[in-house]
């Protein structure tokens, strides 16, 4: 089993430039944060309607990434798919540099940064925040224990696995309940808004997944056999009309009753129609599957990375639409009224994003780099070659 | 194939990148951030002992002196908790009403405070009567 | 005998801690004169008469701001509102607008004290919803959370204002702040200053007071005339009720 698995040389330029440029990311993210810091929110582009911007859109994208990343890992040792064993370590760890990532924005955006200790000294069960910071500690402690298993125990994998499946169901559940359970706001809540999340955290999860796979093998020039990744690709495929059966779902069941008509019109033609439309239904739904389908781009690895980036790109967009949307829809405090004040009530909410907060989003995505890059390079997680089994036949090509 | 280095040889790099993550945020978090005058806060030189605090100007503390010198801080904090939170309000023993007789905040808290280098942002909200 | 040396040590245990624990005795000795608490006997809330109030008449978020020393940025989105005037008007315009006061419902379901992770929200025991601003990490989830958007982030740092009301400390920047109904006047049994304002103004559209006191002008026109709450469908039981909405 040992000479199965290497860490990979890390000794070339190319590999230190890239750990350079990471490094170099989360930095400036950190920069950000102690900028935020000094000066207060005032220096970022939220506001008192759009409270929550672009860190938390990459925090809550690389947090759904993350429980997804799993997934490779899930398929093999609880679903047994043979020929994504080989990919175990690589998931679990991804999942948590991922999921490190994810964090650090998130706690970095605080108003208080200073305070963090009080989340745990005062805790409030009701809150969905406080289930989180259970369900994420717990995630983290579950891969690691799954990733030991795979390095040591073997014995003990299924069992671990299984509970890290179970738990990032729960954990991408508790993600997407952060907004589905608000109901205050029109546009996220609603029962289906986790499951969304769930469904979302799978197709992205895998895309990351192929992306990092294809990239490390290629650079450090491993053998992947094409058919593991159209393996991927299927299991991406299936996962990726999940997201679009929910999507249609939730639609459908707003439409249906004329309460809603207000809401979901705007959300088809207002000011973010566009991310709507052309992120979260163009880039995760349709450029992915509109390229898969195609016997050509569809068989080709380059298509199948062309249609993984989509899907993170429409991952992004998910959660922006989300919040962005979410939060700019006026509340509707006297249903049928005009309303008018001079808190700006009954306007749609304008939010131009600060570059800080660019800034401090791409920071989070350094940390998460810079971890996994370095993990790959001390640790024995990649596999020396990955192949399909004897005889497999992939049940179905474009 | 290459050889590889044993796991101990290589996991403290890893720790050391952890470390780096989490505790180089809170050592500039810890460090604070100076938003009023420190100047108010720094004394040129304790070479001649401990500062000299202005006299108050009451006949007594509402509590011993000596037994305040110590426990001032846990005594407002505990005051704080309750007020906020249990609307408990005690007129004579306010916050405000220890500037009827330490008059002056300069004179008197700052002085000590920055003896020991004690930077209580309490008065960075509320406010002290001058 | 092992044990009886033990007892005698334990003894001296108890006998130092008492020593060390005597000073702070004192704080629970004799509970001083001029001391009161919130009690779960009240239950605050406030009536506003929609009829009565005027249109272009802004006494209450004046007053508001002059009492609590709230800050204007000069920024209308960021701007700290703890009360706001609202001009609402039936979508077809058939009928006259009504101009009417928002301000935290103080509500017996607050989604913002559900959301708090940290507990900094919370609900005084005479039904007063606020914020601890020692405690609030600043995350603004209750500012997703709450229906009336009665909840500001303090964008900026502020300074005491010239005049200032010493009696309410200002803000530090990164938290989440609202409004307290004055809970420093009520607890001295005084009325919030909006209501103040609104009586000085001369409308008298808003009252304030103790609904579980029967004989309370606010418990008697609740009882009597037809109010309103805003979003009643969200089941928030709020304390801020509307007559004539």
């Amino acid at each position: 089993m040992l000479s199965q698995f290497s860490a990979i040389e890390g000794r070339s330029f190319g590999y230190w430039k890239l750990v350079i440029f990471l490094g170099v990311l989360a930095l400036m993210g950190l920069g950000a944060f102690v900028a935020v810091e000094i000066n207060g929110h005032g220096i970022t582009g939220m506001n008192n309607k759009i409270a929550w911007g672009i860190p938390h859109v990459f925090a809550i994208s690389l947090l759904v990434m993350a429980s997804g990343a799993l997934n490779v890992g899930s398929m093999s040792t609880v679903f047994a798919v043979k020929q994504f064993k080989q990919f175990g370590r690589f998931s679990a760890f991804l999942a948590i540099a991922l999921l490190i990532g994810g964090l650090a924005v998130l706690m970095l955006d605080l108003g208080r940064p200073d305070r963090l200790l009080l989340t745990v000294m005062h805790m409030n069960f009701r809150s969905m925040f406080t289930l989180n910071v259970f369900l994420y500690s717990g995630f983290i402690l579950l891969c690691f224990l799954y990733l030991w298993s795979m390095f040591e125990y073997q014995q003990f994998t299924k069992v671990i696995g299984s509970a890290a499946f179970l738990w990032r169901v729960i954990l991408t559940t508790g993600t997407g309940s952060i907004f589905g359970v608000i109901h205050a706001r029109e546009v996220f809540h609603s029962a289906i808004t986790a499951p969304t999340f769930v469904a979302i955290s799978l197709s992205s999860g895998t895309a990351i997944s192929i992306l990092l796979l294809v990239t490390t093998f290629k650079r450090t020039n491993r053998v992947l056999e094409d058919k593991v990744v159209f393996g991927l690709r299927n299991a991406f495929i299936f996962f990726t009309f999940l997201v679009a059966y929910l999507l249609v779902v939730e639609k459908f069941t707003r439409y249906y009753s004329p309460a809603f008509y207000d809401v979901q019109s705007w959300i088809l033609t207002g000011p973010y129609a566009w991310l709507y439309l052309f992120g979260v239904w163009g880039a995760t739904i349709i450029i992915p599957l509109a390229v898969l389908f195609n016997p050509k781009f569809g068989n080709s690895i380059g298509g199948v990375m062309v249609a993984s980036f989509s899907s993170i790109i429409g991952t992004f967009a998910f959660v922006a639409h989300l919040l962005l949307a979410g939060q700019s829809y006026p509340l509707k405090m006297f249903p049928g009224y005009e309303v008018s004040s001079a808190f700006l009530d009954g306007q749609v909410a304008t939010y131009t994003p600060a570059l800080i907060e660019f800034v401090l989003g791409f920071g989070g995505i350094g940390i998460a780099g810079v971890i996994y890059l370095l993990g790959i390079k001390f640790f024995r997680m990649i596999p020396n070659e990955a192949v399909a089994p004897e005889g497999y036949e992939l049940p179905w090509n474009p | 194939m290459r050889s590889l280095p044993s796991y101990p040889a290589r996991f403290p790099l890893l720790l050391v990148l952890v470390w780096a993550i989490f505790v180089l945020p809170s050592v500039v978090l810890a460090s604070g951030t100076p938003d009023h005058d420190a100047s108010a806060n720094s004394h040129p030189s304790y070479a001649g002992g401990p500062p000299q605090l202005e006299k108050a100007k009451g006949e007594s503390c509402i509590r011993e002196t000596e037994w305040m010198r110590r426990n001032h801080m846990d005594f407002l904090k505990h005051r704080r908790a309750e007020t906020v939170r249990q609307g408990v309000r005690i007129r004579s023993e306010s916050l405000l009403k220890c500037a009827e007789c330490h008059q002056s905040h300069e004179k008197f808290c700052d002085q000590c405070h920055g003896y020991v280098s004690a930077s209580p942002d309490c008065f960075e909200c509320h406010v002290y009567p001058k | 005998m092992t044990m009886d040396r033990r007892t005698v040590l334990g003894l001296g245990g108890v006998a130092a801690a008492g020593v060390a624990l005597a000073p702070g005795l004192t704080l629970i000795a004799a509970p001083p004169p001029d001391k009161s608490e919130a009690s779960g006997d009240q239950r605050w809330a406030m009536l506003i008469d929609v009829t009565k109030c005027e249109s272009n008449c802004t006494a209450c978020t004046r007053a508001c701001r002059q009492e609590n020393n709230v800050p204007l940025f000069g920024d209308p989105t960021r701007d700290i509102h703890w009360i706001r005037k609202l001009e609402i008007r039936d979508k077809d315009h058939r009928r006259p607008s009504v101009s009417l006061p928002v301000l935290c419902n103080h509500c017996e379901n607050p989604p913002c004290a559900h959301v708090c992770p940290t507990e900094a929200t919370f609900i005084r025991k005479d039904g007063i919803v606020l914020v601890d601003k020692h405690r609030c990490i600043g995350c603004r989830y209750c500012m997703l959370a709450c229906p009336y958007k009665a909840r500001s982030l303090v964008y900026h740092k502020t300074e005491f204002p010239e005049g200032g009301n010493p009696n309410v400390p200002i803000r530090a920047k990164g938290v989440v702040e609202k409004c307290t109904f004055c809970v420093h006047l009520v607890d001295d049994g005084k009325q919030p200053a909006c209501v103040q304002a609104c009586g000085h103004a001369g409308h008298k559209a808003m009252i304030f007071g103790d609904l579980n006191d029967p004989k309370s002008e606010i418990a008697m026109r609740i009882r009597e005339v037809k109010t309103q709450t805003i979003r009643e469908d969200l089941g928030l039981k709020p304390h801020v009720h509307y007559q004539g909405l």
